[in-house]
């Protein structure tokens, strides 16, 4: 390690340990890095600037933000998930079962985790806190662990760019995405039922089954929006980016008109938290862009492939190996990196050994969005605290049995290669 | 100082939120012009990412506030009130140097830009396009902003203390997130 | 003696024949005196900004377009207008003569980037979703109404428009999950891109239309390379040029094979009415903002060294 990166990281885990604002404490660092190395000091003004003025993808964020804001202004959320309370809210844990089954709908929604997060899991984290019956870190944590599924389920950036880089084919990717997405939903609801119990939290009473048509009612004007948005990106109306435009109109038209639950002042607050709250998370992803490049400059995933070569393994402990080194870099890198420098590297070798590059292709997609709720750099971990305040050692004391969820998930979809590769061949993929 | 604050979020919460709002129904408008007038406008998608650009740094300098920010802050909340005073002295101080120190270097890149236009968004008063410069000089702004309102709270420390109430504001609120008045 | 660094950051991908031609020839002939380290996927610098970086001494090397250059010197334009350039001999043909010296002045006085050899990336062609049975491309006509995804500049959407499609600007990584969604008709790229891209899954036709035979230039910070000895500059210069000569051949080759790939997935490749696609596009170049700003005498010079 070069002394210039030594000072950065040591800047980085200092003042970030010590509160500084973490969007702030990269642009600190990187600045550390810049001046060692005698670089030119605005490169990272530049990187945070056109990364932000380049990424149509992030466009998502913030209208993501409002849809969600509205949603939840307007009581729709609440009317559609109380449609989900009824439905499944009459098990142990039930709002937490609510939790993992609005994000697999979700998911359905959108291509981005971080979205997911800061869209829907607000308001689900709000209801489960409501009551006091569950810890806000403990709703935080599952809405984290939830959230990670929604790259998964189609539609998927990350798996876009996995194919940018594999040439493996992004019609299978996506096909291949929804059984492991439903694997996940189920091993998070396992956990969930599982300390629900040892717990001992109160079954929640459940809604009685004569009121289930009125609450169904109710939601289905706010049940048509996955609906619609579905149609809208599947039926070719809109571009995933833009379906978050579409997600927060929808909700406006619905609070406005068919719930009345929207005066105007509201809307104005709405429109003045949510430019907040995308401030907070947008400094976030700018530091991530300036980490980026010195990740790269350091020849890091070089380093890291030299450590790999020239040993001679089986396909299985390959795929060990690379999906055990993937989650170490999760824990400091972001999704982006990981698929789009690290990953290629590895390509050439899943050939060779004859690893199916879709199968991989799911599995390190999945791997890298674990890596978005490991600690110390979660990027669902910072997205959750910057929309909910809820404190991150609070979110991370309740993480991790969802963490070690997901993780035999990803075992799972490691050993049997058949759960991501039986709806793509059942379309036709060749694999 | 308390009455200056209290202006300057008066005048920027409504900047932002026609920003964001802007943002919104001009993604509107690239799928109404798309699908409705079959002839999509170039500009709307540029427009967007300038609105962002400048939604992330204005609300940052002017609207962010302390506790808004994502942070990570066992170490903090687990030190004395002495601790917690030289930790946040010492994250106002580090703050304020490293934008101060990238300072100039920054506006110096930021100035370069001029070279660079929109692509496709024009200046609807002369028609042309508008220099990057205009488009970044926000994080210009930003970086006089953030240095001076940091070194405003190392002021604020040495004579008050540690700014605890940023940290647990939230343990003190009846709901555990931070949610508008209906 | 430290070997001189020469990073270079490009947005396409490793197994790109640009970036192959650039790996296995320039590399190793620069090699006794010079570090080439090339960086993908537009890691290092984002796309669009390789320019700047290695005007403000944070970069050395990329591989830059003729839009990239028209961001900076609106002149380079016409070359980024359709059917202007014939084919990939004529690129190189233009590249070379006088009637280049003039731009690649500008680049190196204004920029700091020496433009060291032309690359060839292929001819465009429109690919819809539509099957033919649909929609028939002949003329422009044809194209009314059809959502053609562009890159999202001006003068790509200009060509669209041109080309009489409505140009719609999107993200490349968007174009194939709105391919198959019909978030968008179609398209224009090069034969590779589209087998590259799996455009040939979620598309019906191809109308080989050749709007655009498209290059790149290889370029290098001029700071840089005034820094090197005279044996090395010329080694650079050779190196570049050789490069693009054998990534120039690997693509005509591919371009020439992957029609039958292409063909066999079910994608029908015609050829429409390309004299229709000509007069049109040169008509409303002629009559655009984007003629004003090309130097007078230019266009000539360029026909007269074609067919
Ligand atoms: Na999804
Ligand atoms: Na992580």
């Amino acid at each position: 390690m070069t002394f210039e990166l030594a000072a950065c990281l040591l800047t980085l885990f200092l003042l970030a340990g010590i509160g500084t604002p973490i969007g702030y404490t990269i642009i600190l660092a990187a600045t550390v890095y810049l001046g060692l190395s005698g670089l030119d000091l605005a490169l990272t003004g530049e990187k945070i600037l056109q990364g932000l003025y380049r990424s149509f993808i992030l466009l998502a964020v913030p209208l993501f933000i409002v849809a969600a804001n509205i949603m939840n202004a307007g009581t729709i959320s609440e009317w559609l998930l109380n449609f989900c309370v009824a439905l499944v809210g009459r098990f142990r844990g039930g709002l937490g079962h609510v939790n993992v089954v609005a994000s697999l709908i979700f998911s359905g929604m959108s291509g981005s985790a971080v979205a997911d997060a800061a869209g829907i899991g607000k308001v689900i984290i709000e209801m489960m806190t409501k009551e006091g019956r569950y810890t806000r870190g403990y709703a935080a944590a599952i809405t984290a662990a939830s959230a990670t599924i929604g790259p998964i389920i189609p539609p998927s950036i990350p798996m876009v760019l996995y194919a940018l880089v594999s040439n493996a084919s992004i019609g299978a990717l996506f096909l291949g995405g929804i059984v492991p997405g439903l694997v996940m939903g189920a091993v998070l609801m396992g956990m969930n039922a599982y300390i629900s119990h040892k717990r001992g939290l109160d079954i929640d009473e459940a809604v009685p089954l004569s009121e289930l048509p009125a609450k169904t009612a109710r939601a289905f004007p706010a049940l048509l929006m996955p609906v619609i948005l579905l149609y809208g990106i599947y039926g070719g109306v809109t571009t995933p980016t833009e379906a978050a435009a579409v997600a927060a109109f929808y909700a406006l038209l619905l609070a406005g008109l068919f719930y009345r639950a929207l005066s105007w002042h509201t809307l104005y607050r709405i429109f003045v938290d949510s430019a907040r709250a995308s401030g907070a998370v947008g400094i976030v992803i700018g530091g991530a862009l300036i980490l980026n490049f010195i990740v790269i400059s350091e020849n890091i995933p070089e380093m890291m492939s030299n450590l790999l070569t020239g040993i001679d393994v089986s396909p299985i402990v390959f795929l060990i190996g690379v999906n055990l080194l993937i989650l170490v870099l999760g824990c400091v890198l972001d999704a982006t990196t990981i698929i789009l420098v690290i990953v290629p590297l590895f390509i050439p070798t899943c050939r060779e050994l004859g690893i199916d590059l879709v199968h991989f292709g799911v599995l390190v997609v999945v791997n890298s969005m674990i890596g978005l709720i490991t600690p110390p750099y979660g990027i669902l971990l910072f997205v959750i605290n910057a929309v909910t305040g809820i404190p991150l050692r609070e979110i991370i004391a309740e993480i991790w049995p969802f963490l070690a969820a997901l993780l035999v998930a990803l075992v799972m979809v490691m050993l049997f290669p058949g759960i991501v590769l039986f709806l793509p061949r059942l379309f036709g993929y060749a694999g | 100082m308390e009455k200056l604050s209290r202006l300057i979020t008066r005048v920027a919460e409504p900047i932002a939120a026609a920003m964001l709002a802007a943002m919104f129904i001009t993604f509107l408008l690239q799928i109404f012009s798309r699908y409705v007038m079959l002839q999509p406008f170039g500009w709307t998608l540029e427009l967007c990412l300038i609105l962002w650009v400048w939604i992330v740094f204005f609300t940052n300098a002017f609207l962010v506030g302390e506790r808004d920010h994502v942070t990570f802050d066992i170490l903090y909340n687990s030190g004395s009130r002495r601790v917690r005073t030289v930790l946040a002295l010492i994250s106002a101080a580090a703050i304020v140097a490293g934008m101060l120190y990238a300072f100039l270097p920054t506006v110096d890149y930021i100035d370069w830009m001029k070279m660079r236009r929109t692509s496709t968004v024009e200046n609807p008063l002369t028609g042309e396009r508008i220099p990057l410069r205009t488009i970044f000089s926000i994080y210009a702004i930003f970086m006089v902003v953030v240095a001076l309102r940091y070194a405003l709270r190392f002021v604020a420390i040495l004579r008050g203390g540690p700014p605890d109430a940023d940290h647990d504001l939230l343990k003190d609120a009846p709901d555990a997130t931070r949610v508008e008045e209906r | 003696q430290d070997k001189v660094e020469l990073r270079m950051s490009m947005a396409g991908s490793e197994t790109d024949q640009r970036a192959v031609a650039m790996a296995e020839v320039f590399g190793p002939a620069v090699s006794d005196f010079a570090d080439y380290k090339p960086s993908y996927n537009a890691t290092l610098f984002a796309q669009g900004t390789e320019l700047e970086a290695i005007s403000r001494g944070n970069l050395e090397m990329s591989i830059t377009s003729a839009q990239e250059l028209a961001q900076f010197f609106p002149e380079f334009s016409i070359f980024t207008a359709g059917y202007v350039l014939q084919d990939a001999d004529h690129q190189v043909a233009v590249f070379n003569d006088e009637l280049f010296d003039p731009f690649k002045a500008r680049a190196e006085d204004d920029l700091g980037v020496k433009l060291l050899a032309p690359m060839y990336l292929g001819r465009r062609h429109v690919n819809l979703r539509q099957c033919r049975d649909e929609l028939d491309v002949k003329t422009p006509a044809d194209l009314e109404g059809v959502n053609l995804r562009m890159p999202g500049t001006d003068a790509w959407q200009f060509l669209g428009k041109a080309l009489g499609a409505s140009p719609t600007p999107m993200s490349f990584s968007e174009v194939y999950t709105a391919l198959s969604t019909g978030a968008v008709d179609g398209q224009d790229n090069p034969l590779p891109t589209v087998v590259d891209a799996k455009f040939y899954e979620v598309t019906c036709q191809i109308a080989l239309t050749s709007h655009l035979v498209d290059w790149n230039f290889i370029a290098i910070s001029k700071a840089v390379f005034d820094g090197l000895t005279e044996e090395q500059q010329a080694a650079v210069t050779e190196a570049a040029v050789a490069a693009a000569d054998a990534g120039r051949a690997a693509q005509l080759q591919k371009e020439e094979e992957l029609g039958a790939f292409i063909e066999e997935n079910g994608v029908e490749i015609y050829e429409p009415d390309v004299a229709a696609f000509r007069d049109q596009v040169q008509k409303m170049y002629l009559e655009s903002d984007f003629a004003n700003d090309w130097p007078e005498g230019v266009l000539e010079a360029v026909n007269a060294l074609g067919n």
